[in-house]
């Protein structure tokens, strides 16, 4: 019995041995990585091409903005211009002002450096839409207060 | 009163969903009332929530009144002609709050730290209540003499004698090495 037991477990541990010593030594197989990168570049030509399409609707919109609020950046001036004549293409104001705002919100502590630069480089277009940042608005400071819904 | 809770339970039926069924998604409408869902959202659901992370929910923040629609009207037309309050109004049917608003610091700390001293205000009033009328007096152990004695003991059994007290103690002199 142990006899068998222990032809069976030498064959084993040889198999597992052999089996090791029969893969090729210096193929080197990666399966982590799936096609190349995206560059910055490509990255904005994408997003601005995506919120450029003509028959663009709401949904796909607010998909784009919120999937750009989740990233780790900030858009560039072009993709927003974009962003913003898409809206006006589905007639929504609101959703310009919401973005600017997100937008601000995104700039975290350097937001004295980089929402002036955004503003000074898509006000042209915000001229020529109506369009009003959330300052002109007095967004920038809290308007109304909620009532609590706990009393 | 079975029958009350009857007619009740009709009277319900027509605005109710049922609960936990598979297909309740778009269905809630109980939720969106007249709003006019106009996202994906979050996860899909018609629920409306201001976050900074995810800015634009699946709704409208207000139902449509006929000024909402009609503001809508305006809308699709030239926007530099719409006069500031009629872009606060838009803005305002979209998304309940804005930014600032939101993220405005709420004061809560100022009850959560007062909360905190109260409690441990209280954890020091009961120490010395305990103090006072529960515990009895310290052991003798604790008088400068017999420390003074256990000092002597520990120096006299040569206690950690490499890198500890006694090493710091000279025995010739019998004093603390200078």
């Amino acid at each position: 019995m142990f006899r068998t037991l222990a032809f069976r477990v030498n064959s084993a541990i040889r198999n597992g041995i052999n089996v090791n010593k029969a893969s090729p030594v210096g193929v080197v197989n990666r399966c982590m990585s799936h096609g190349k990168t995206e560059t910055d570049e490509e990255f904005d030509n994408r997003y601005e091409s995506y919120f450029n399409r003509k028959d663009i609707d709401g949904w796909e919109v607010r998909k784009g903005m919120n999937d750009l609020c989740g990233m780790d950046l900030i858009p560039e001036p072009r993709i927003i211009i974009a962003a913003m004549k898409a809206c006006r293409r589905i007639n929504d104001y609101a959703l310009c002002i919401r973005f600017l705002e997100a937008l601000k919100a995104k700039c975290g502590g350097k937001v004295n450096e980089i929402y002036p630069y955004i503003i000074n480089e898509i006000r042209p277009t915000l001229t020529e839409l109506g369009i009003d940042t959330p300052e002109e608005l007095g967004y920038d400071k809290p308007e109304l207060a909620l009532k609590t819904v706990y009393e | 009163m079975a029958l009350r809770l009857l007619t009740l339970g009709s009277r319900l039926k027509g605005r109710l969903i049922p609960l936990g069924s598979a297909g309740m998604h778009h269905e809630a409408a109980p939720v969106e009332g007249t709003r006019e869902m106009v996202g994906y959202g979050i996860n899909g659901q018609p629920v409306y929530m201001d976050r900074v992370d995810f800015p634009m929910p699946s709704l409208r923040w207000k139902e449509e009144t006929p000024d909402v629609l009609a503001l809508r009207e305006r809308e699709k037309g030239d926007w530099r002609k719409l006069s500031i309050e009629e872009k606060k109004a838009l803005y305002r049917a979209s998304f309940c709050q804005t930014f600032s608003e939101f993220t405005h610091p709420t004061g809560e700390w100022k009850s959560v730290l007062g909360y905190t001293f109260i409690i441990v205000g209280c954890g020091v009033w009961m120490y010395i209540f305990m103090k006072f009328f529960v515990y009895g007096p310290l052991p003798d152990s604790f008088s400068e003499e017999n420390r003074r004695a256990q000092l002597r003991r520990m120096l006299d059994l040569k206690v950690n004698p490499i890198t500890g007290l006694s090493s710091k103690w000279d025995y010739e002199k019998d004093d603390w090495k200078k």
